[in-house]
């Protein structure tokens, strides 16, 4: 399609917009600022979904009583989980204590054992320096 | 607060931090430093090595106050171990002679050169080399530590008991008390478990 000089001339030459055209251009934009703070999409959202509730009660209540529920036996059970992990935690701890404790205890006579016999190889040892010391002695008198 | 009341109050604090010090020096004093032996555990056969105090010794007297009363045995156990502070053994065995030198002995017996400890036994034979000494530290009338020394050619042991030690009863102690006999469950070592038996 070939449009002529004389045809773009025309098309965008002035043209009057009439009488009144600021006033509505005014009133145009007043109207949709209006529109745009008194019904925000959000709240349109929202207030069709409560709309869907308020019109169904039963189900509403329903729904709660089962979120409730759900919440209770939830808590209930990880409750009683907790419970029972502290419990299997302290038996583990108490355990332990135990296996130290014995083995500690265990440790303690091995050590008295071993000081014993220390003791008495020294003591020993000792008597048997001193017997012949003795012998002689007696002899000499 | 007038003044006397406020010296008063500052004696009082004196005299116990200088009786609390005083017995911390005493157990210090009574527990040797035997980690210059712990290179010896190299060259020797059987390694015995025990150290318990504070928490551990707790337990063990706690299990050991617990056990039967009636048994004799368990009775002396209980009156001797109730007033120990800490048990330290380092024992070593060798598969031959002249594995320790005469320094690592004379480091333990340096530590008993103060006037509180004195030798109550000692058996010497020059000529096979051995050397036992027992040693107590005393506090007062109280025998606040003992040490037993055994220096062997083939053997190198210390004994180091912290606390009040009935050295009559440990002299005495049973035999058959030894873990191995009466529990199944042996104490960890370092190389193997065990030790003379007399």
């Amino acid at each position: 399609m070939h449009f002529s000089e004389d045809d773009l001339r025309e098309a965008l030459k002035r043209k009057d917009p009439g009488e009144g055209f600021t006033q509505r251009v005014m009133v145009r934009v007043n109207q949709s600022k209006a529109e745009d703070t008194t019904q925000p999409a959000i709240k349109k959202t929202n207030g069709k979904f409560l709309s869907w509730w308020m019109q169904r009660p039963v189900w509403a209540v329903a729904v709660v009583a089962m979120l409730l529920l759900a919440f209770g036996v939830g808590g209930y059970q990880y409750s009683e989980y907790r419970h029972a992990e502290e419990n299997r935690i302290a038996r583990q701890k108490q355990q332990q204590l135990q296996q130290e404790a014995e083995r500690a205890r265990d440790q303690a006579i091995m050590a008295l054992e071993i000081a014993r016999a220390k003791m008495n190889h020294v003591l020993q040892h000792a008597q048997l320096q001193a017997e012949p010391n003795d012998k002689i002695r007696r002899q000499r008198l | 607060m007038n003044l006397a009341t406020r010296k008063l109050s500052r004696i009082l604090i004196a005299a116990v931090l200088g009786f609390s010090a005083l017995r911390g020096y005493g157990q210090d004093a009574a527990k040797l430093q035997l980690a210059n032996l712990d290179k010896l555990s190299e060259k020797a056969a059987r390694v015995t090595d025990v150290t318990l105090d504070g928490s551990l010794l707790q337990f063990a007297v706690n299990l050991i106050e617990k056990a039967d009363a009636d048994d004799k045995d368990v009775e002396q156990l209980q009156s001797i171990i109730k007033n120990l502070k800490g048990i330290y053994i380092k024992s070593f065995e060798f598969d031959e002679a002249s594995q320790y030198s005469k320094g690592d002995v004379d480091a333990i017996r340096s530590q008993l050169t103060s006037p509180r400890w004195s030798k109550i036994v000692q058996s010497m034979e020059k000529r096979r080399n051995e050397y036992d000494e027992i040693y107590v530290l005393r506090n007062g009338n109280k025998v606040s530590g003992v040490v037993i020394l055994v220096a062997e050619p083939r053997e190198l042991t210390v004994v180091n008991l912290v606390g009040d030690v009935p050295m009559d009863k440990v002299a005495s102690l049973e035999r058959h008390l030894a873990p191995g006999e009466k529990h199944s469950d042996k104490p960890k070592q370092k190389k193997e478990s065990g030790h003379d038996q007399e």
